[in-house]
């Protein structure tokens, strides 16, 4: 067994690796994704999921019901870490399977893999916790830099965290992005992995996130009709029921967290489609306590003070 | 639904029923049709159910509420039951929905309280249901004591906080019994002390959390928390904290308190972390984290204040008896030490801080960094961080002394070093920030700790750079000897150290554009950095793109000038086409750079990049971006006809109050041409003015005028004709007095005239650095439409458009708790149940204000991001029109 598969394994049992193998691990990652496009080229049959949010338990649900990487393609559209008790593990054991099966598994990037976002809602705290300095959150945020921003699926499903833009028309624009940085306050690579659809608004309207748009079914149905797609997939907002059409079925939001941030109550959905792009989507629920594991923030076991 | 009473229209229909009865055939009676309502029936504290005849106002109806599950609700209209009174069925049909789930909830509410009395009757409770003592603590009233700790409504939960608290053998006789069904492994009771526990402790009141978690009783309580009944298993906490958790001490602890203070924040931490980190809620978990927070600055004061603690500590560490090991736990033990005073008060953080400077910490510092043990040296960094986190000018004042001097260079030399598999990320973070000249207060000392820098350690980086890039592929012949020559030995470096080098130098271009102009400038530093193009790692090649685009993001002609008659672009070019038709983060990141020229309308890197590479580009041409960059060439080529002269199109983008400062300057850069085509004049100018307020336009422009070349005393560099066209960075005037030829270095090491120019520079960065980045595409479409007698107001209009930096270090957000908003918001959103709730509305404005300034050292790196780096083409609030015209 290679020294991956171990870490693999291991991490499917929700144990962080060492910070020496985050790094080794990290680097590896970096060359793969470095090759990635802006739109990364995807082929079905795939899998698509949304927001995990460091929900490790909910997301070991999402491969029961989903099937195994490598044996089902996935795509992730973002929003690995932050609010949930394991954004490390989550994060890593994604990255793993990244740099294990990289044709598998393709992961783009959500508006929490940011510097300043994780600094607020968890991952940056949690790894402090976990391994006493900030070094893997170092490691992890220069990571974030390099995932790719968006995906499409056999030419026809446009996949994106957020999603539209005013600065970005044709999906070729979004070729001229340098990618290699912090998620920016404006322009088009924020809106990609900030804006939402919103049924009032036609056209472009302020977001209340303070960051990206709201877009109405007219930007969708222009976007989808220049781009020649046959609809948009997203994550980004909790659903109750998992997974939403909106606009005539040109725009679906995929929410992959169960029972949000613990509480919420929602179930959470993947969207499977097969070689002919069928659709299918998985409602599931969030994982059973007793399959939970004690929250491994365990403390070091020596201390001074 | 309150107003039944009042408005007797919509009281009536809502309280309207008709009273059924089962007879004995089996079949309802209709009893009659009356108004229902909930009272306290006459003469007793008991509420009934009460329907009065809407015709002749008999009582249709009398019922006691009783607490037994009798009454069942059916299809939102009937209350049905059997009632004991007249032993059958009744029922009420309503006339309306909500009138039945109002009587319902009723129904409930009084059954609720009913249970609560009849459990504990009038032992526990006076007249007025009041909780009024607690029941003897044995096996057999656990029960009972869980009903009281876990339903009691708000009134009595504090009540019962109280009978516990002034209970001085509650907890001892829990725990008594608790040990007692450990030992008869009487799973049901232990599941019930839990439960008892878990609630007293959710209770969350301070004065219990005094008790339980005092020395005495700390572990049972751990202990009791083990047999969570919804867990399979039995944890083990008591074992973890007994067995495998080690209380180390570097230098005996004697104070009883400050120990006992130690031991508790631990278990309370790992009681709030591991035992309960499911169970507890925000509140709780705020108290905790506060007693944690109050302990910690409890034990850091008392030990700072204990001057011989302080003292024996640095005598042990200064020891060159102290064995290795011990002083090791010495430097963890400080480590712990400065990281807790996080939690002292800003003033008393900072004091301690300066004490511990005084002692020589520094200098221990110095020493751990020069140890064999990598893990050992990366815990001598983290102290260092914690230090610029507080203050930087503390490791500024220290590195500008002599005696602090190597430890700048063993700082360099750590970032350069390779750690094999440790991470090492801090020793860019420290230089990061050491070098930060964001900062406004310690001037002097950043300017001395950046002189020392370039002086001492650039050549140092770029010298590891050129080392590691041999030209065709090659490494080179080790004897090259490095300018510091610590070199030697060093033939090949891991490519992440590489990258961090090149990120440094990023940040340099962007904190110190006068030192770097002339750093690069002589010493070929961007050809050098530009080997980084012939690494095999892409990630590499792309640090060198971004290398490039952040120097040309600074607008300034002498460096654009270098490019081109350098030819520097054509690593870039080549790295490029070698990629080929591959669409990855390379492609991405060089047509980043055409678009960033082409849109900046930097008229000689576009003439140059088409003339000299248009052959190997023209394969690319299906790309938009290369196509509009052969549209732009041959609108410059137009204008360049229609005039015959070749302009330097940079000066027309400096604010129009500059031009007149510049003026000399200009004529005299301007020698080739100055012309713009008078077609394009207005709508450029509008354009350019624009994006002026650009940061780093706004710096290149902000430098002061040069004096001109005659008088100037200008570096003539005839010996290296790669710099023939170096115009060395401008001065006052009376300083031209004193310098001559090759006197560069003479301008270099005269730090005063530059640091009044500095200090401008900053300040006018700095509120540069308060706009947002524009780009002139948005307001070109927008200022098309203004007419040229606005243009001097061009800036304010700029920046109103543009939101103000995110980033400007605002601590003051910290007031405004974004986890609470967050919390706040989520709750709202979950009660609010509807089906799509935007998870992060509360976000608003998070990525602007909201940002937690725990980390400092990150600001260097969001500031270059947010100025330098970010290439965002929509101002967010301008409006969709404009973005759509813009785009």
């Amino acid at each position: 067994m290679s020294d991956l598969d171990r870490q693999i394994e291991q991490l499917k049992n929700c144990e962080p690796l060492k910070e020496s193998e985050v790094k080794a691990l990290c680097l590896k990652a970096m060359e793969i994704l470095v090759e990635e496009s802006n739109v990364q080229r995807v082929d079905a049959p795939v899998t698509i999921c949304g927001d995990i949010h460091g929900q490790f338990y909910d997301m070991k649900e999402l491969f029961k019901v989903g099937g195994d990487c490598p044996k089902t393609n996935y795509l992730f559209l973002g929003d690995f870490v932050d609010r949930g008790f394991y954004s490390v593990e989550t994060f890593l054991l994604l990255l793993a399977l990244k740099v294990r099966y990289p044709d598998r598994i393709t992961l783009i990037r959500g508006n929490h893999e940011s510097r300043q976002i994780t600094q607020v809602y968890g991952f940056y705290d949690e790894c402090l916790r976990k391994y006493g300095s900030v070094n893997v959150w170092r490691y992890c945020t220069d990571i974030f830099d390099y995932l790719s921003l968006s995906a499409l699926i056999e030419n026809k499903i446009f996949s994106v965290h957020g999603g539209l833009s005013p600065a970005i028309t044709t999906l070729d624009q979004i070729r001229t992005i340098d990618r290699k940085q912090e998620v920016p306050h404006d322009g088009a690579m924020c809106d990609l992995l900030w804006s939402d659809p919103e049924d009032i608004v036609d056209g472009w309207g302020l977001s209340p996130r303070g960051a990206g748009f709201l877009f109405g079914g007219s930007v969708v149905t222009s976007f989808n009709h220049t781009n020649n797609i046959d609809y948009i997939c997203r994550a980004h907002q909790l659903v109750m029921e998992g997974y939403k059409w909106m606009f005539n079925n040109q725009i679906v939001t995929v929410w992959s967290a169960p029972n949000y941030c613990y509480r919420c109550g929602n179930v959470a959905a993947i969207l499977q489609l097969d070689e002919n792009l069928n659709k299918q989507f998985c409602v599931f629920d969030a994982a059973p306590q007793e399959s939970r594991g004690n929250p491994a923030k365990k403390p070091p076991p020596d201390y001074f003070l | 639904m309150g107003a039944p009473d009042r408005s007797p229209a919509t009281s009536n229909s809502m309280q309207r029923v008709k009273v059924y009865r089962l007879n004995d055939d089996g079949k309802w009676d209709d009893q009659g049709t009356g108004h229902v309502t909930v009272d306290y029936l006459e003469r007793s504290e008991e509420l009934g159910l009460c329907v009065v005849d809407e015709e002749d106002n008999e009582t249709l109806l009398l019922h006691r509420i009783s607490s037994d599950d009798i009454y069942r609700k059916q299809e939102d209209t009937i209350i049905s039951w059997r009632d004991p009174e007249y032993s059958t069925e009744l029922a009420l049909s309503f006339q309306e929905t909500t009138g039945c789930s109002y009587i319902w909830d009723h129904i409930c509410n009084a059954q609720r309280n009913l249970h609560f009395n009849s459990l504990n009757n009038d032992t526990f409770h006076s007249m007025n249901s009041e909780l009024r003592e607690l029941p003897a603590i044995e096996l057999s009233t656990l029960p009972l004591i869980l009903k009281i700790v876990v339903e009691s409504g708000i009134t009595d939960q504090m009540r019962l906080v109280e009978l516990i608290v002034a209970n001085q053998d509650f907890f001892k006789k829990l725990m008594d019994i608790f040990h007692i069904c450990e030992d008869l492994e009487n799973l049901d009771g232990l599941h019930m002390i839990y439960k008892i526990v878990r609630g007293i402790i959710l209770l969350n009141s301070s004065q219990i959390f005094e008790k339980i978690f005092g020395d005495e009783l700390i572990m049972d309580i751990i202990g009791s928390l083990e047999y969570d009944p919804e867990l399979s298993h039995v944890q083990h906490h008591r074992n973890f904290l007994k067995e495998h958790v080690i209380f180390k001490e570097a230098i005996p602890i004697k104070d009883p308190l400050v120990l006992s203070k130690i031991h508790q924040t631990y278990r309370i931490g790992y009681l709030k972390d591991v035992v309960l980190a499911r169970v507890l809620d925000e509140s709780t978990i705020a108290n905790l984290n506060s007693i944690i927070h109050a302990n910690n600055a409890l034990v850091v004061s008392l030990l700072k204040d204990d001057n011989t603690f302080i003292q024996e500590l640095f005598v042990r560490l200064k020891l060159p008896t102290t064995s290795e090991e011990s002083k090791k736990n010495l430097v963890h033990f400080l480590h712990e030490f400065c990281s807790l005073s996080k939690n002292l008060q800003m003033v008393q953080q900072l004091r301690l801080f300066r004490d511990l400077m005084n002692e020589g910490i520094f200098d221990v510092i110095a020493d751990v960094l020069q140890s064999p043990d990598k893990k050992f040296v990366l815990t001598g960094t983290d102290i260092l961080i914690l230090f610029l986190n507080q203050d930087p000018n503390l490791l500024r004042s220290y590195v500008v002394r002599k005696e602090g001097i190597p430890l700048l260079g063993l700082l360099v030399e750590g970032l350069i070093t390779d750690f094999g598999e440790e991470m090492h990320c801090q020793f860019f973070e420290i230089l990061r920030c050491l070098l930060d000249s964001y900062t406004l207060s310690g001037a002097a000392q950043r300017e001395t700790v950046v002189e020392i820098f370039y002086e001492n350690h650039l050549s140092q980086l770029i010298d590891v750079i050129e080392l590691s890039c041999p030209p065709e592929g090659l490494y080179p012949l080790s004897n090259k000897v490095g300018h510091s020559g610590v070199l030697k030995n060093r033939s090949i470096v891991k490519p992440e150290i590489l990258s961090n080098i090149c990120e440094l130098l990023c940040f340099c271009v962007l904190h110190h554009p006068y030192k770097i102009k002339c750093n690069f400038l002589v010493n070929n530093v961007i050809d050098k950095v530009l080997l980084l193009t012939q690494r095999r790692e892409k990630y590499l090649v792309v640090a060198a793109v971004r290398f490039v685009r952040t120097i040309l993001s600074r607008h300034d002609d002498d460096l654009i000038n270098h490019f081109i008659k350098n030819n520097l672009l054509k690593p870039i070019i080549d790295a490029f086409v070698a990629n080929g038709n591959r669409y990855n983060l390379l492609n991405s990141a060089v047509l980043d750079l055409f678009e960033f020229i082409r849109k900046e309308n930097l008229k000689s890197l576009v003439k140059y990049i088409v003339d000299s590479f248009w052959d190997q580009l023209v394969q690319f041409e299906y790309l938009a971006s290369i196509q509009s960059l052969k549209v732009k060439y041959e609108q410059c080529l137009d204008d360049f006809g229609t005039r015959g002269t070749i302009t330097n199109v940079l000066d027309p983008r400096k604010r129009i109050e500059e031009r007149a400062l510049e003026k000399e300057e200009e004529d005299y850069f301007n020698e080739e041409s100055d012309e713009e085509d008078t077609a394009t004049a207005s709508v450029s100018n509008v354009q350019k003015a624009q994006s002026s307020p650009v940061l780093c336009n706004g710096v290149a422009a902000s430098y002061p005028p040069p004096s001109p070349r005659p008088g100037g005393g200008l570096v003539d560099y005839d010996d290296d004709e790669d710099d023939e066209d170096y115009r060395p960075p401008p001065r006052k005037q009376s300083e031209t007095v004193e310098e001559d030829e090759g006197a560069l270095y003479t301008l270099r090491l005269k730090r005063k005239p530059f640091h009044k120019d500095k200090e401008s520079e900053k300040v006018k960065k700095q509120r540069l650095g308060k706009n947002s980045k524009t780009k002139d595409g948005v307001f070109a479409a927008l200022c098309s439409t203004l007419s040229q007698a606005v243009l001097p107001n061009k800036n304010a209009v700029s920046s109103q458009h543009s939101r103000p930096h995110p980033l400007d270090g605002n601590k003051s957000s910290e007031h405004e708790s974004p986890k609470e908003m967050d919390e706040n918001a989520l709750k709202s959103s979950t009660d609010d149940g509807s089906s799509s709730l935007d998870e992060e509305n509360h976000t608003e404005k998070q990525p602007i204000s909201s940002k937690k300034c725990s980390d400092p050292l990150l600001k260097p790196s969001d500031n270059r991001q947010l100025n330098g780096e970010d290439c965002s083409l929509i101002p967010p609030n301008s409006s969709p029109e404009m973005t759509v015209n813009g785009s």
